[in-house]
């Protein structure tokens, strides 16, 4: 169905163009009846640092198969800063599209005066003529863009079915929940039961009751104490399905950036472009039949380098390292894709059934025996949601943690001391959902540090990092996370050890708070960093 | 005797000791018989009877070797395992830069071998496994991994066969263990020998 339509389909070129400087130029063409392109689809902008990476993103995710931002010089800016933004965010972006396999220079900043409409003319010229040597993107528009309305929000079979699957009628409305749930501890006005009586009474088309299906954090902690245990996080994740199909939406953080990114891996020609950074002394062997799966820790390093000094690749490429101490040369996959985790748990099951049928497809094909990943969410989706969806995989999935716990039991390594006091946060998927709250433990408990003090929440008990799916993130959430941190400098610790990256990008953004400025920082690493660089042979 | 006749006729002597009941008797008749029932070869035990069986230093001599054994009795010994303090300096004396020392490492913590010395927490690991009656089968699995003084597959049979019914399989996990850890051990001098000795290089 697909390839006929990318041969018939013309290339489409997205002209975000500034208003100030080089619209006049264009205007020039159009007067003078120049021949601009038909491929060429002009968006009047106001300045080209207000379109920010999401809409670079979008406008591939959406069917473009060249972007063009075009604007002043720099220096020349009307509002001061636009041409620089512009330009950092033409390059983060162009990073990404190179991740995905798309390339760089499918995204162009360019600037013109108002009097070099013919300049304007052959960059428009030279774009189109490189495009169409390149062929149109892999991207194809995502599926269940459409939304499908006219399903009864407030009865009909599908939400009975819901309230059926997931045993709402045995919620007691005893509110062990609530005394839990640590949104509506920081005092947000959010109540797991309200969601689960609203669902019985056939209320979710309240905009509160909408609200809060949004913004939980699916951290599972409510479900951890349900007296008739009741899975609410699952719950949930059908609900905001239900909703996507009434295209009742949720917030999409960082401006959906995120979310175009993984639909864009929905696509089945898209060849991402992965490891190209690999540091030279890793060792991997692509005839292993142990393979080890990164996750989208690069991506979050370019999006998010922008405003927090991240390094999340690095957690990818210390577990690397950690194999190769134990003589496990793991296969890379080049064009390795999301796991698709966060599009499940935003609703969009659509496009997640399509990544994952992609991905279980890809990797059933390889003959390996072993997946190993570092990443909680990616273990929990290859691990059980893609059994749970039909999708059988053909090898075992294992966390990093379980293959170094396995590998340290039986081996002659101690560990360097390590001088620092040390707390943990864990890993809401890791610990609560997959019900590992050990596996960490086993490994910190190794460690030589200064001391370990767990915070006042911890394990089965512990406080999310304040978001999940990238969905939903409001001051509560910052409240929250200023929370966490502030439990965590109790415990007297200078080292905050994480199992998730997605933990060290949330709290790590709490620590920006201007008001509070350094108090809430703290030093924060990866469990599996802290391991590589301590771990030793006897 | 001097070293090169020694070598001639590939004899082995190895002295076993620990506190009594520690399993050190069980762990020299163990090793001799993998040798001799299992892997063919020449073997005796001579073992401490008397107050040291229940409690004291003591210890087991067994020698392995391809030809008829003329003498029981170890006076230097190839091997040295050693699983108390009290054994391990009951013996000190004997050892020559030849020899190859194996501890537990938290029950002979004192320890200044001439020879190449190699450690493991036996005891800890067994208690680990749920038994710590094992740590003798244990340090038999670490000295076959070091020294390869029996094969593995006679080591294992000869475990099975003389370790209480119903705990073969516990036992045979407790060898592999300690064997598992002897490679470990011999792998990691290996790597920081060659100047690699974490994962960030």
């Amino acid at each position: 169905m697909t390839m006929h339509n990318k041969e018939s389909s013309p290339i489409k070129i997205i002209l975000f163009l500034c208003n100030w400087g080089a619209h006049a130029a264009y205007q020039t063409l159009q007067d003078e009846q120049r021949p601009i392109p038909d491929e060429v689809h002009m968006v009047r902008i106001p300045c080209t640092g207000r379109i920010d990476r999401a809409l670079l993103l979008k406008a591939f995710s959406m069917g473009g198969d060249g972007v063009a931002l075009v604007g002043c010089d720099p220096g020349t800016c009307r509002y001061g800063t636009g041409t620089a933004t512009a330009q950092r965010n033409t390059k983060d972006t162009g990073m990404i599209l190179d991740l995905l396999g798309l390339g760089s220079d499918r995204l162009r900043f360019a600037s013109f005066l108002p009097d070099e409409s013919e300049k304007l003319l052959l960059f428009l010229e030279t774009f189109l003529h490189d495009l169409q040597q390149r062929g149109k993107t892999s991207i194809q528009p995502a599926v269940g863009a459409q939304p499908v309305t006219n399903i009864p929000m407030n009865a009909g079979p599908e939400l009975q079915q819901l309230i059926a699957a997931h045993d709402i009628y045995a919620c007691q409305d005893c509110g062990k929940c609530s005394s839990a749930c640590p949104l509506a501890l920081i005092g947000k006005p959010f109540s797991a039961r309200g969601i689960a009586t609203a669902a019985i009474a056939g209320n979710l088309n309240d905009e509160s009751v909408k609200e809060n299906v949004w913004s939980c954090l699916t951290c599972g902690l409510c479900y951890e104490r349900c007296p008739s245990a009741v899975n609410f996080p699952k719950f949930i994740k059908e609900l905001r399905h239900l909703y996507k199909q009434n295209n009742k939406l949720g917030d999409e953080t960082h401006g959906g950036f995120l979310h175009a990114l993984m639909r864009s891996m929905a696509s089945p020609e898209l060849t991402p472009n992965r490891w190209q950074d690999i540091p030279q002394e890793l060792q991997v062997d692509q005839k292993s039949n142990i393979l080890f799966y990164g996750g989208c820790a690069p991506y979050y390093d370019i999006f998010f380098n922008k405003h927090l000094d991240v390094h999340t690749e690095k957690i990818l490429f210390d577990a690397i390292r950690l194999l190769n101490f134990f003589d496990v040369h793991p296969r890379l996959l080049k064009d390795e894709r999301c796991c698709g985790h966060d599009l499940l748990w935003s609703g969009d099951k659509e496009c997640f059934l399509q990544i994952a049928r992609l991905n279980a497809d890809r990797l059933n094909s390889l003959g390996i025996d072993t997946m190993i990943t570092s990443c909680p969410e990616c273990y929990m989706t290859f691990n059980t949601t893609y059994p749970a969806h039909g999708l059988a995989l053909n090898f075992e999935v294992i966390h990093l943690y379980e293959f170094l716990e396995k590998e340290i039991d039986r081996s002659a390594v101690s560990f360097k001391p390590l001088a620092k006091n040390i707390t943990f946060q864990d890993s809401c998927r890791l610990t609560r959902l997959e019900d590992k709250p050990e596996l960490p433990r086993q490994l910190l408990d190794r460690l030589s540090p200064e001391s370990f003090q767990e915070m006042q929440e911890s394990g089965r008990a512990a406080v999310c990092c304040g978001n999940s799916a990238w969905t939903g993130c409001d001051s509560y959430s910052k409240a929250m996370q200023v929370k966490r941190l502030e439990q965590a400098q109790d415990t007297g610790a200078d080292l905050l050890v994480t199992a998730c990256p997605k933990c060290q990008i949330h709290l790590k953004c709490a620590m920006e708070d201007p008001l509070r400025l350094n108090k809430l920082s703290i030093d924060m690493q990866d469990l599996t960093s802290v391991i590589a660089q301590s771990i030793s042979w006897k | 005797m001097t070293d090169k006749e020694k070598n001639t006729i590939a004899q082995t002597e190895i002295i076993v000791t620990g506190f009594g009941g520690q399993g050190i008797i069980l762990a020299g008749k163990i090793l001799g018989m993998a040798a001799s029932l299992g892997d063919h070869k020449e073997s005796t035990l001579v073992q401490a009877y008397g107050p040291e069986s229940r409690g004291g230093a003591c210890n087991a001599q067994v020698i392995i070797s391809n030809t008829p054994i003329h003498y029981p009795y170890v006076q230097y010994p190839d091997i040295l395992i050693a699983m108390s303090q009290a054994g391990y300096d009951k013996f000190a004396g004997q050892i020559t830069e030849d020899s190859i020392l194996l501890i537990d490492q938290d029950l002979v913590p004192t320890v200044d071998a001439p020879c190449p010395a190699y450690a493991i927490s036996s005891t800890r690991m067994a208690e680990k496994l749920g038994n710590k009656m094992m740590a003798n089968i244990i340090m038999v699995g670490f000295t076959t991994a070091i020294t390869q003084l029996v094969s593995t597959s006679s080591a294992e049979d000869m475990i099975a066969k003389s370790v209480p019914k119903g705990t073969e399989q516990k036992n045979i996990a407790a060898f592999t263990k300690g064997y598992d850890y002897g490679l470990s051990t011999l792998k990691g001098r290996e790597r920081k020998a060659a100047g690699q000795t974490g994962a960030i290089v």
